[in-house]
């Protein structure tokens, strides 16, 4: 190779014909997510919220999206009571399935945001539920072909709309079920 | 410790050895978010949209330095970096909202942003876009964030706009943005990278196709410099096809190559590389 090309290389074939390219990373499971959002927490209280079809309506009507069967929720309390919220949440992209931890002060405000899991793949498993499914309830990358050389990656445009849209359901969420707690 | 947030639109991740490192990272590039953001009303940004061409605006050192960076580089490249016409571009295209008491932009360039005593002025109304820059320059003010909180070595990649530091080797693999496939692979030391595609990757920030002179062959260009801030808006300058490019690449320490429709890949500058 000249010299002007010797600080970066072609991908390894092996990469490059990868039948349909995916990748995942694990950032934090859900306990690490509630200790970095809540570190002066003692304890998570599970909350869990299932919704009536006239509050899916109501969510969907206000935030533009209705939630799924189950709305994995927290209570973060501390020596002198009720620290916040946390919300567990999952949204799809048009190749994406992210899992993300949004925690929220006692008053609703948004305390912060911590992605949990990214799973990316152009095979278009991502649209079936069949393929979604068993990634619930296990550890991520069981029987999933997963590109694991692809770590930090540059080029692939990402958006993180559906993560803003996302959190804007939970918002609604909180102030229909979980404001007047 | 690996950590990802949604911010400037995009995922930011931070790992490093150091955790307690990572919340301050974070805590700089929501700083520049909520500085430079267009999509926030109340950001310093938008405040000079909306009345620098009336008074002047003062704002904060690190807009400043952003702003400034952008006018140098704007000199340096003839104008093919100008975040006036990006932000007049983003306006038509839909990539940045029109605030409430914001005017409509009127014909312009680079050279109506004034910047003296810590105040920007315009000098006609004017829409300005700092996406080319500040996601560079978040990525800077992050790693500077780590280096001071002790942090032996780590890496900040904001959307693909990216810096690492420490002895070792950080593993980067470039994508084919139609199918981001791996098609090139860089192990960086102590260097920042950044990419670019064009604007049917649907990211409506990088709405500089307007730039003359760019080849159409290709479908990104990956800048690696010494700072996020310089491989960020060299990415713009290289691709508008610029002559200058080549001749500001080696000013500044820094090299790139392209990737093409074709999933071929070429150094800029150099002899094309097999696929």
């Amino acid at each position: 190779m000249d010299r002007s090309s010797s600080w970066y290389a072609l991908a390894p074939v092996a990469l490059v014909c990868a039948a349909a390219p995916a990748h995942a990373t694990q950032y934090l499971s859900i306990a690490q997510a509630q200790r970095l959002l809540f570190p002066a927490a003692s304890g998570f209280v599970e909350h869990s919220l299932t919704f009536t079809p006239a509050q899916r309506k109501a969510i969907a009507r206000a935030s533009g999206a209705a939630p799924s069967k189950a709305q994995p929720l927290w209570e973060a309390r501390g020596p002198s009571g009720r620290q916040g919220w946390l919300f567990v949440d999952r949204v799809l992209g048009k190749h994406e399935l992210i899992t993300y931890a949004l925690a929220l002060d006692p008053s609703g405000a948004v305390r912060g945001i911590e992605i949990l899991d990214y799973r990316e793949t152009y095979g278009g498993e991502i649209r079936n539920p069949r393929w979604r499914q068993q990634f619930v309830g296990k550890r991520y990358g069981a029987a999933l072909q997963l590109d694991r050389d692809i770590k930090n990656i540059s080029g692939a445009t990402l958006s993180s709309r559906h993560v803003a849209d996302g959190v804007r359901r939970l918002l609604a969420t909180y102030a229909l079920l979980v404001a007047r707690r | 410790m690996k950590r990802c947030r949604p911010l400037l639109g995009t995922f930011v991740e931070i790992e490093s050895d150091l955790g307690p490192a990572i919340d301050l990272a974070f805590a700089a590039v929501e700083r520049v978010q909520a500085l430079m953001s267009g999509h926030n009303p109340d950001s310093e940004l938008s405040q000079i949209n909306r009345c620098a061409h009336r008074h002047p605006v003062a704002v904060s050192p690190w807009t400043l330095e952003v702003i400034e960076c952008s006018l140098d580089w704007s000199r340096a490249s003839d104008g093919r970096f100008d975040i006036v016409r990006a932000g007049r571009m983003a306006l038509v295209c839909g990539g940045l909202p029109r605030h409430d008491d914001q005017p409509l932009p009127a014909e312009a360039d680079w050279t109506a942003v004034q910047v003296r005593d810590g105040a920007v002025t315009l000098a006609r109304p004017a829409c300005l876009d700092l996406g080319g820059i500040a996601k560079g320059f978040a990525v800077d003010r992050a790693i500077a964030a780590l280096r001071t909180a002790g942090a032996a070595g780590g890496i900040v990649n904001a959307g693909g706009d990216l810096r690492c530091f420490g002895d070792c080797a950080w593993p980067i693999s470039v994508v084919d943005p139609a199918n981001r496939r791996p098609l090139v692979s860089i192990d960086l030391v102590d260097a920042a990278l950044a990419t670019s595609a064009g604007l049917w990757g649907h990211d409506l920030s990088l709405s500089f196709n307007h730039l003359p002179g760019r080849d159409v062959r290709w479908s990104s260009v990956t800048v690696r410099a010494n700072s996020a801030c310089d491989a960020d808006a060299l990415t713009k300058i290289v691709w508008a096809g610029a002559s200058e490019a080549s001749d500001l690449l080696r000013q500044h320490g820094a090299e790139a190559f392209a990737i093409r429709a074709d999933g071929r890949v070429e150094s800029i500058g150099g002899e094309a590389v097999a696929a």
